[in-house]
């Protein structure tokens, strides 16, 4: 009897596990991938007339060069293709996209209405699932802002394929550089995010420096020495219209920066020999000094809540990173690593604070938790300076400026990742970049 | 009446007392005395014991007792013991010696010759036998390449770096025979697939891997190429009972034993569930996979951990919808764009069927893949 129970419950016990094994599905767990780009195709969107076929092909170049200047993507060159598009309505073969390993397809019909409005319509596609990959969609515009529709169309393909927002339709101002580094001119100038349709918002004659884009995108605020020193100054896009903010005698005023609802600015106030963070409305109205230490503090950023501002201060002896809140109070020191910090920026994703370090006689642009923690470095050059944000939080733009007497200033791009460090195309030097936010 | 168990018992008491009797009086304990040594031993007194041990703190007087030997008279005539006076050795001349040569001008020191040592590495003998060894985790640093001089005039600015053109162009080589001579070119090289990030501001410290990637096996498919049609899914519900009625209790344990073990004591149960997946196949299945999952590292989708789930036909191929299972971490975007990366890599990588055993086809024709980028993630 004994034995008979021993032997039954060593049955249950080989049982269990048996049992469990081949009940179940086999479940193996993957940890490790890989980092490519995603193939994608384009083709031509097809025209309706001439007019249409030529910007069906030059929209279907910008979305794939605003894709490809991801570092995220890889557009499939259209001699690789097996079938083509004909017609719009036309059911796609998936097959034959699957079979060059097209991952995403973009297709797209454009006409030129009675009006001479552009209009295009385009569907995105997973190939593999052999599906659209949402809903189709029709945008209209003006036959010369064909580039914002297609940048619109792209901001789409990278939305649903990545899970996040675009950049593409977004504007960059900056300022551009001309002249040996001896005698350099400054002047405003706006540009969309890959560098085209240039527009110079000032003229030479007086340096200006620093501009940043209100959280809308239809004003800037600035430092000019027009009046002979430092003065932070507002400036209408459209208008091109523009007023001193701050203009209280004997100071010089510098780095300012919109709070996220664009209702308030804070900047920094030099006064003799001592600099101190200062708020003020954007309407106009009385200061509100956020610091007052014997160091020099500047260089103010908002959180997108915000709630917070990080800022550059040389209170311990060498240029370090603090945060405190938006209305003063104490601020606690966030970057821990040897070398010099500063110009921080915080991220739209409020996650990350990108910082320009200077360390053992190289700059870098990096970025870092805004606790401080998990510090990393993207960049590493003779001088990188003036981190700026893409909408997104994805991308940082920056300036990069060579050696020597005849350097030159230029806006390079990189993933936050670090990957993907690309050149900005710009007509002159250019530097001290802003973002825009995503245009409506 | 006397019985005989009565008799017994008298029998028994007295062939005990008999034999007690025996031990205790017929000698079972006596025993011989045992052979001992006498030794003479004296008495002394007490004080003839601290006599012998007591220490003698004053010599005894025996003055009286010894005599004196007497002091030796001195002799009168004492023996001549005066040895002769010394005489002065003879002095001979000194021998003039010749003059000595002078001595040689001393010459400048000759340094002493540079030691010859040879630089040479000792011959390495090889191994007589094949022995196994361990692959080293890093290779060897490469020696450093000779600087240049530098030279007196200042050289040409160096070509800009090389970058990746956004087009993607074939390769063209002359053809002889054609009519139109088209200029050589290079392929543009494709951007290349990584596994990891090294940014501008990282230098790599090595070029070369400290591992290589385990070779994929290839599980033997020879019994799937000669079954081209896909067998219906076998339902669990068909399987015969195995027929325990009238086997005696200790063969149905056995039974159940062996079926427990795998070893399918039933005769119509299946074949193919009678071995585990074996770690060799689901590595082959998890790199298969793993090829083909793009990890976006800079998204927020890379915080996801989603598990979806497959079914596989007999050829390894997908049938019908990747379901999502479940998702860890980020918001509901995130975890959509999570879950599409999983369902492209699983059907992309599927190609004409991942490579399985297909006798083992009840083992893995449902499968759950849990994707887990945490190890990837930007930190």
């Amino acid at each position: 009897m004994i034995r008979i129970m021993s032997l039954l419950l060593t049955v249950f016990a080989l049982g269990l596990p048996a049992a469990a094994q081949d009940s179940g599905p086999l479940r193996i767990e993957i940890t490790e991938g890989v980092i490519e780009p995603v193939p994608f195709a384009v083709p031509d969107f097809i025209g309706d007339g001439s007019t249409a076929t030529q910007l069906g092909r030059q929209i279907a170049d910008v979305i794939a060069a605003d894709l490809t200047g991801t570092g995220l993507f890889r557009r499939i060159p259209s001699d690789a293709f097996i079938s083509q598009i004909t017609s719009f309505s036309s059911p796609i073969q998936y097959a034959d996209w699957k079979a060059i390993n097209a991952q995403a397809l973009v297709s797209g019909a454009v006409r030129v209405d009675a009006a001479g409005q552009v209009v295009v319509q385009f569907r995105i596609h997973d190939v593999f699932a052999g599906q659209e990959l949402g809903q189709g969609l029709q945008l209209v515009g003006t036959q010369e802002g064909w580039r914002r529709i297609a940048h619109k169309v792209a901001d789409q393909v990278y939305s649903r394929i990545t899970g996040e927002g675009g950049y593409f339709d977004t504007r960059v101002v900056y300022v551009a550089e001309t002249g040996p580094k001896d005698a350099r001119q400054k002047r405003l100038a706006i540009m969309d995010y890959d560098g085209a349709n240039v527009k110079y918002l000032t003229d030479s004659a007086s340096l200006v420096l620093a501009p940043r884009f209100s959280p809308t995108g239809d004003r800037v605020l600035y430092t000019s020495y027009e009046s002979g020193f430092p003065r932070v100054y507002l400036m209408d896009v459209a208008t091109v219209g523009r007023r001193a903010l701050v203009t209280r005698e004997g100071t010089m005023s510098f780095a300012p920066r919109f709070s996220p609802d664009g209702r308030t600015i804070i900047y920094s106030i030099s006064q003799g020999g001592n600099t101190d963070l200062y708020k003020m409305s954007v309407d106009g109205g009385a200061e509100t000094r956020l610091t007052n230490t014997p160091s020099i503090e500047t260089a103010p950023s908002f959180s997108p809540d915000g709630r917070q501002i990080v800022f550059e201060s040389d209170r311990s002896g060498t240029s370090q990173l603090y945060i405190m809140p938006s209305t003063g109070g104490e601020a606690r020191r966030i970057s821990s690593g040897q070398g010099r910090y500063g110009t921080p920026v915080w991220s739209p994703r409020g996650d990350l604070i990108a910082f320009t370090k200077q360390h053992q006689g190289r700059f870098h642009i990096g970025v870092m938790r805004t606790d401080g923690s998990e510090e990393r470095l993207l960049t590493a050059s003779f001088l990188d300076e003036g981190p700026t944000w893409a909408p997104n939080g994805r991308v940082i733009m920056f300036t990069r400026e060579t050696q020597g007497e005849q350097g030159r200033a230029s806006l390079y791009t990189v993933d936050v990742s670090g990957r993907n460090l690309r050149q900005v195309r710009t007509e002159t030097g250019a530097s001290d970049p802003a973002w825009s936010p995503l245009q409506q | 009446m006397i019985t005989p168990i009565k008799i017994g018992y008298y029998v028994s008491g007295a062939g005990h007392f008999a034999l007690i009797f025996w031990a205790l009086f017929g000698g079972l304990f006596k025993s011989e005395p045992m052979p001992f040594e006498v030794t003479d031993v004296t008495t002394i007194s007490e004080a003839e014991y601290q006599a012998l041990f007591a220490p003698s703190e004053a010599p005894p007087d025996l003055g009286a007792d010894i005599a004196m030997p007497e002091a030796p008279a001195p002799e009168d005539s004492l023996p001549d013991i005066a040895s002769p006076p010394d005489t002065p050795p003879a002095l001979s001349e000194p021998e003039v010696a010749e003059p000595a040569e002078p001595d040689p001008v001393p010459t400048a020191p000759v340094p002493p010759p540079d030691p010859q040592v040879t630089d040479v590495a000792p011959e390495m003998r090889p191994p007589s036998e094949d022995v196994a060894v361990l692959i080293p985790e890093t290779s060897v640093r490469p020696q450093p390449r000779p600087a240049p001089r530098v030279a007196p005039e200042p050289v040409a600015q160096p070509e800009p770096d090389v970058r990746i053109d956004d087009r993607v162009q074939e390769a063209v080589t002359a053809e002889p025979d054609a009519e139109i001579v088209q200029d050589e070119q290079e392929a543009t090289s494709p951007e290349e697939s990584t596994t990891e990030i090294v940014t501008e501001a990282d230098s790599p410290e090595q070029a070369a891997p400290s591992r290589s990637v385990r070779p994929q096996t290839r599980p033997q498919r020879a019994v799937a190429e000669q079954e081209p049609q896909p067998e219906p899914r076998p339902q669990p519900s068909a399987e015969p009972e195995p027929d325990t009625a009238g086997i005696p209790s200790e063969s149905a344990v056995e039974a159940a034993l062996a079926e427990a073990m795998g070893l399918g004591a039933a005769e119509p149960a299946p074949a193919p569930t009678s071995a585990p997946m074996t770690g060799a196949e689901r590595e082959a299945l998890r790199v298969a996979v793993q090829s083909c999952w793009n990890v976006d590292v800079g998204s927020a989708a890379s915080r996801v951990t989603v598990t979806v789930g497959v079914e596989l036909d007999r050829q390894g191929r997908v049938t019908g919808e990747v379901r999502r299972i479940s998702a860890e971490g980020g918001d509901g975007r995130a975890q959509d764009t999570a879950f599409q990366a999983a369902r492209r890599a699983v059907l992309r990588c599927q190609r004409d069927g991942y490579d399985l055993p297909v006798e083992k086809y009840d083992l893995w024709r449902s499968l759950e893949l849990v994707f887990n980028p945490e190890g990837m993630r930007l930190r």
